[in-house]
């Protein structure tokens, strides 16, 4: 017992080693953070590209119900929830981060590729959480005289953002665990941290376990605070 | 005060309201009636566009709601409008349900849209609910609250969409009674509903529909008393002798 403790020790503390795993969490937990900020931009963004009511060539018969917002956001759904995140993040490092860009840091290069992933399943969840929505509640608001944007502000949102908001922190924990890929581009997250630890000490599974223990922890802590916060938003039920 | 003249509305290719005209004074209380699918619904909906009619006008106090150049918010505002479903905003409190569009809409200082509120609520005897969240009210008492926050806008006329047909039996007199009294104070009012004693008792006019068009436009004695199409005779054995 002893001995393993010891063992340990050498593993993780001698040479400061989990000095890495501090810096991979420091990427991981920064790529998530700005990943999720982008994510919800263009979410909020293409969510609302789908449901606005935007008809320009509505006196064209055959284009009444044409809204090429519409068009845009579905395309670009399709195209991220279709491929991979790895490829993804492949073609963003090597196809457009190259050239001048070549120097980038992968950090910024990461976060970029995971928002954009991100977006597109922020703008479903969103979308589905006000189309889930009794329409009734928009015709009521409507039929009292308020505007659509007057309607969408103070009675369809926030409650959208009831339904929302626990999909929307499942998302962030995937996209915490998606971005143990970046070692493919050559970031150095939480699991490259291990293997970096591993070339230097030949163990090859304190390392790993270290990292999902870490990974595990933090998502513990954002489910609980979610389950907080889901509580405070059930006053009105 | 409400002129309909050749509407139609087709869903897709099924035509749902064919060639409705009507005026409707102010004052009226006029109770909609008719088999379901007849397009009574749909033609109330019509009356503040929550439906786009196909094709006809529509002129509410003078304004042509199915010109593309009429505010249509600002019509609505002088037509309130009661769902089957209520529809109150279960997040807000039942007074913040009634002022959300008063104060919003900017046509009442937030003081004096709760003192509205209140009055109202008076009205609809439930001044004691003012704080409590929707969800926590009978059916009954959402339906008062409902009618109500409609009341808030004073509206010129007001629209029932089938008021007491989502209610439990005991609670249809509570909501009735208070669309007895808002009949009684003179407000002019349209009303799709399955009471046959309401429509007979307190309607001044008793439309019935079948199949997207009005086949009556009579005096409620009249009409119950001597139903002149076969349907409408049909539909009234039905419905009398359940």
């Amino acid at each position: 017992m002893l001995e393993y403790l010891e063992l340990l020790k050498v593993i993780f503390i001698d040479q400061n080693r989990y000095m890495y795993m501090l810096q991979g969490l420091v990427f991981s937990v920064s790529t998530t953070v700005f990943a999720t900020i982008i994510g919800l931009i263009l979410g909020v963004l293409f969510s609302l590209m789908q449901i606005v009511h935007f008809y320009p060539l509505k006196h064209k018969t055959g284009f009444e119900k044409f809204n090429p917002l519409e068009r845009i956001a579905v395309a670009y759904i399709n195209l991220i929830r279709g491929t991979p995140a790895v490829v993804q993040l492949m073609i963003l490092a090597n196809l457009i981060f190259v050239g001048y860009l070549r120097d980038t840091p992968i950090v910024v290069v990461a976060s970029i590729a995971f928002g954009i992933n991100s977006g597109a399943y922020v703008a479903e969840i969103i979308r589905a959480g006000i189309q889930s929505l009794d329409k009734g509640q928009l015709e009521a608001a409507r039929a009292l005289g308020m505007p659509y944007s007057l309607a969408m502000k103070d009675v369809v949102i926030p409650q959208a953002i009831k339904n929302i908001l626990p999909t929307l922190v499942s998302e962030f924990i995937v996209l915490l665990k998606e971005t143990s890929i970046v070692g493919f581009i050559g970031g150095i997250d939480l699991l490259r941290s291990a293997n970096i630890i591993t070339s230097q000490t030949y163990r090859g599974i304190e390392p790993l376990i270290a990292v999902a223990l870490i990974y595990l922890i933090l998502t513990s802590v954002f489910a609980m605070l979610m389950k907080k916060i889901e509580k405070g938003l059930k006053k009105s039920d | 005060m409400i002129k309909i003249k050749n509407m139609y509305k087709n869903f897709g290719t099924l035509e749902v309201l064919k060639n409705i005209s009507l005026n409707i004074e102010k004052g009226e209380i006029v109770a909609i009636i008719g088999p379901s699918g007849s397009g009574k619904s749909t033609f109330l909906r019509c009356v503040n566009r929550l439906e786009d009619p196909t094709s006809g006008s529509i002129h509410i106090l003078g304004e042509n709601l199915v010109d593309e150049k009429t505010d249509i918010n600002i019509v609505r505002e002088h037509v309130g409008m009661v769902f089957q479903l209520f529809n109150l905003f279960p997040h807000k409190t039942v007074m913040e349900n009634i002022t959300l569009a008063p104060v919003m809409l900017k046509k009442m200082s937030k003081e004096s849209a709760y003192e509205n509120g209140m009055r109202l609520l008076k009205k609809v005897g439930l001044e004691d609910k003012k704080d409590v969240y929707p969800n926590k009210l009978s059916g009954g008492q959402k339906q008062r609250i409902a009618i109500a926050r409609a009341l808030a806008m004073n509206p010129d006329v007001m629209l029932f969409d089938e008021p007491t047909s989502s209610l439990d039996p005991e609670m249809i007199k509570e909501v009735l009674d208070v669309m007895i009294d808002l009949a009684r104070e003179g407000m002019t009012m349209i009303i799709v509903t399955h009471e046959m004693g309401f429509a007979r008792n307190v309607a001044t006019r008793v439309i019935f529909m079948d199949d997207g068009t009005i086949l009556e436009d009579e005096k409620p004695k009249e009409f119950f008393e001597n139903p002149k199409s076969a349907r409408a005779k049909e539909f009234l054995y039905k419905v009398l002798n359940k």
